[in-house]
């Protein structure tokens, strides 16, 4: 039963993952590669707080949140500047220059061995999680209020301006919409809610190394927005669905690990290609990217 | 007068780095509560005059005065606010998002759009939606008739009606309030004879019910007859005339250089 709760918990964080990058991916149309950085930088920056204070969950993390968000004004300053295929290279740019620093900031990060021994979340500062069943309550709770406020954002009038920015940033504008604005806004909450996930990860696994938030998982994530669909809340939740379980799948298929870990590959490639070629808005999207 | 522009220059390098001064000291006033044609051959620069204003075009030389307040540096989003509307030449509803998302885009109300508002004062704001709902209904009443069929079609995408259809109810959307002045570019252009009609009761009723000051770049010359009261011309980058409609477009070298007549 433990497996299948280890399951739920990491379907939980990738369901954060994937709405986070909906926000800026499917309703901004911003293309971004570096979901992953915001990820880590939520990771690391949680272990800091859980090793070094003795805070309450609800505070380390709001700060995580917080100090996440600030990061994200660095590439909302490059959408500002930048269109279209300069934007991508840009954020994928960062996304290499957070791998680089945790990769040799040894001191810090840990560097390639990363951090051992991640202290368990505690709940009123005094009660540590510890243990898969009180993980799995706790990351449905919190998926559960990432959800609603996904939903009623996107259902929102800033949910509305978002989308406008998406069909034609010209006109959001010519209506008096201060687009950069909106689309920081975007790039904030989506890189708190990417760096919440990442401190339940950190505390859960009780171990990170930069290896967990390198480009790959940001093409990973992306992968299961495009596959689930882009522009509402079914649709990531099925592509977190679809990327958590079919590797889970495999392993009762009964192949050895290095052909199941190829072959994974190849199925969420080609699950890409046939979502891009029949429904490019994904399986329960609502809109197509630009 | 609700706009003034005095000596608006602007030039463009072509790929052989050519330069060519489109605009070369445009100067016009616009009367308050008039209706005022900019007419021009293609590419004399009438666009570009429009994207001056409405602050899309910055590399420009000149003074640009909106009720008397400068407006040479705003940004085309503050320009917006402090009440000049935009009709864009090819510009339709935006697509993927339904009739009513639109209308309510180009209400001046933003009650609702910062993220943290919208979260924690839902009430707030689903008042104000319901307002906006409430003057769409009236809206598309006023010009289509009770019961007219896109009062059913207000949650269809925007993307689904005809070209024709989708200019008007741009129209539509600029009278969802905030807006003193209108630049319309071109709003007959794709227009079937019938939403020709519709167009110009649109636009006189911006003027006579709501007390809008129109600006409007127009080839279609009996439709600028019919509803312009003021028609300025554009030749070689200067207003070379401006005064009475009828007085322009009758006026000789108007007729010669621009209508081949």
């Amino acid at each position: 039963m433990e497996y299948v709760f280890h399951i739920i918990i990491m379907l939980n964080i990738y369901i954060m993952l994937v709405l986070s990058a909906n926000l800026t991916i499917g309703m901004a149309n911003l293309l971004t590669m570096c979901q992953a950085a915001f990820y880590g930088i939520g990771a690391y920056i949680g272990t800091f707080f859980l090793t070094q204070f003795n805070l309450p969950f609800v505070v380390i993390a709001f700060l995580v949140m917080v100090i996440t968000g600030t990061f994200s004004f660095l590439v909302s300053f490059a959408s500002v500047r930048l269109k279209d295929d300069y934007f991508v290279i840009a954020t994928m740019g960062f996304q290499l220059i957070f791998f680089t620093i945790l990769y040799n900031w040894t001191d810090v990060t840990g560097g390639p061995h990363g951090l051992l021994d991640v202290p368990g979340i505690k709940l009123f500062g005094v009660y540590e999680l510890s243990g898969v069943y009180e993980y799995l309550i706790l990351s449905l709770i919190i998926t559960a209020i990432v959800v609603w406020l996904f939903h009623n954002l996107a259902s929102s009038p800033f949910g509305r301006v978002l989308n406008a920015i998406r069909a034609d940033e010209t006109m959001a504008l010519a209506m008096g919409r201060d687009t950069a604005m909106f689309k920081s806004w975007a790039f904030f909450l989506s890189a708190a809610i990417a760096g919440l996930a990442g401190v339940v990860y950190a505390s859960y696994n009780s171990y990170i190394n930069p290896n967990s938030f390198k480009l790959d998982e940001s093409i990973f994530i992306l992968s299961a927005l495009f596959i689930g669909g882009i522009g509402n809340t079914k649709g990531p939740i099925l592509g977190a669905l679809f990327v958590v379980i079919i590797p889970e799948l495999l392993r009762f298929v009964g192949l050895p690990n290095t052909i199941a870990a190829n072959l994974r590959q190849i199925i969420y490639g080609l699950s890409l290609v046939l979502v891009m070629y029949y429904r490019p808005q994904g399986i329960l999207g609502k809109t197509i990217l630009k | 007068m609700i706009l003034r522009l005095k000596d608006i220059h602007i030039s463009f390098t072509n790929a052989q780095n050519e330069t060519f001064e489109l605009l070369r000291g445009v100067n016009l006033d616009v009367e308050t509560g008039k209706i005022t044609a900019l007419v021009g051959g293609n590419g004399t620069g009438k666009t570009t005059l429009f994207n001056i204003i409405s602050g899309f075009e910055k590399n420009y030389t000149g003074i640009m005065l909106f009720e008397g307040k400068d407006i040479c540096n705003a940004s085309a989003h503050r320009i917006s606010l402090m009440g000049i509307g935009r009709l864009f030449q090819n510009g339709q509803l935006m697509g993927g998002l339904t009739l009513m998302e639109n209308m309510k885009l180009a209400s001046n109300d933003s009650t609702g759009e910062k993220p943290f508002s919208s979260l924690i004062f839902p009430r707030k704001w689903k008042q104000s939606e319901a307002q906006k709902e409430s003057q769409t209904r009236k809206i598309l009443n006023r010009f289509f008739g009770k019961d007219n069929k896109y009062l059913d079609m207000l949650d269809e995408d925007a993307a689904t009606f005809s070209y024709g259809e989708q200019r008007i109810l741009s129209l539509c959307c600029l009278l969802m309030g905030g807006n003193r002045l209108l630049l319309l570019d071109e709003p007959t252009s794709g227009v079937n004879p019938l939403f020709i009609e519709t167009t110009e009761q649109i636009i006189r009723e911006m003027k006579e019910k709501e007390g809008l000051t129109v600006l409007l770049i127009e080839h279609n010359m009996h439709f600028v007859r019919k509803v312009a009261d003021v028609c300025a011309y554009l030749d070689e980058g200067v207003i070379a005339k401006v005064g009475p409609t009828d007085e322009v477009l009758d006026d000789k070298n108007v007729r010669n250089s621009y209508l081949g007549l």
